[in-house]
């Protein structure tokens, strides 16, 4: 759509990042957030580019920080929402 | 442990501001940011959330004092989850450094709602904590208010570059129409709104009443009492 977008952290997903990206943005803001879908409809975009950065992840040094970071500090959906004040009672 | 915290407003609306959240790299002030990966992304029907887990480069320059203790390290990654609520028309992110954070790790948290008052702009809010472990305590707090210092300089860019990315995104936008009718509906809401408060206020002070005040403005009047 012309727009610039920011490339993959591994240059060979960055073509497949594009697409996605065009992709969900487009069904963010005509469907997501108009209430009209809450289904991903860009799954075959998705899985492309997934499987591209999952392997380029295994052999790069971000892997085992990631994994320990995300055992850290999960960020769940609850912490999530205790920050914005919106936890279910 | 340090504690940053900032709030700011964007004359945008909620929802134009949560899509140009997912581009708003790359920008012109926001060099430091290199690449934005999507790591995992879910909806939570029930909830009409979505969840979605990214891995940001960046490269940042560190002073020369600290170079010893990091390695000379240029890229450094930020993992970020954040959740889009529907329900609530919130958008929090979460963000830690997963580069040299057993030196320095720095807790973002930054939430945007719709202005209860003024619900065609958004209220940004963003708390940072950052942490040094270094062992020497006076490394530890020259550090310490380094990174605070630090983090308020590119928070005050970030907010100039989102600023930025959204003029160029809704100016696209309005051309395309893809926002204008909940737009427009909001600000008819607004107006009738802010109307129907003024009609009630002027109702109240029954400055309609004949007498000579008629001609002053009813905005007047009520700062006046």
């Amino acid at each position: 759509m012309g727009n610039i977008m920011s490339v993959s952290f591994a240059p060979e997903c960055t073509d497949a990042k594009l697409q996605y990206d065009d992709c969900f943005n487009k069904w963010y803001t005509e469907k997501f957030l108009k209430g009209k879908s809450l289904e991903n409809e860009c799954t075959e975009f998705w899985d492309t580019y997934i499987t591209c950065v999952n392997s380029a992840l295994a052999k790069q040094t971000v892997k085992p920080m990631l994994d320990k970071a995300r055992e850290d500090q999960p960020f769940t959906s609850e912490e999530i929402r205790e920050s914005a004040g919106t936890s279910k009672k | 442990m340090k504690l940053f915290e900032t709030k700011h407003y964007f004359n945008y609306p909620w929802d134009q501001v949560t899509a140009a959240n997912w581009q708003k790299y790359p920008n012109e002030l926001s060099t430091h940011v290199v690449s934005v990966d999507i790591l995992a992304r879910e909806i939570d029907v029930e909830n009409k959330t979505l969840r979605t887990e990214r891995l940001i480069g960046c490269k940042q320059a560190i002073p020369n004092w600290l170079s010893f203790i990091v390695g000379g390290q240029k890229l450094s990654y930020v993992r970020e989850v954040s959740e889009v609520d529907l329900v609530n028309n919130t958008l929090v992110m979460k963000s830690h450094n997963l580069t040299m954070n057993h030196i320095l790790l720095v807790n973002e948290t930054v939430i945007y709602r719709p202005d209860p008052e003024l619900k065609t702009r958004t209220l940004f809010q963003q708390s940072a904590e950052i942490t040094a472990y270094a062992t020497i305590s006076r490394i530890c707090d020259k550090l310490e208010e380094w990174s605070v210092e630090r983090f308020g300089q590119n928070a005050k860019t970030g907010k100039l570059a989102f600023e930025g990315v959204l003029d160029t995104l809704s100016r696209k936008w309005e051309e395309s129409g893809v926002f204008v009718s909940d737009v427009l509906k909001d600000i008819n809401n607004e107006v009738s709104e802010k109307t129907n408060d003024v009609v009630n206020e002027v109702s109240k002070l029954g400055i309609f009443k004949f007498n000579k005040n008629v001609t002053q403005s009813p905005v007047q009047q009520t700062e006046v009492n």
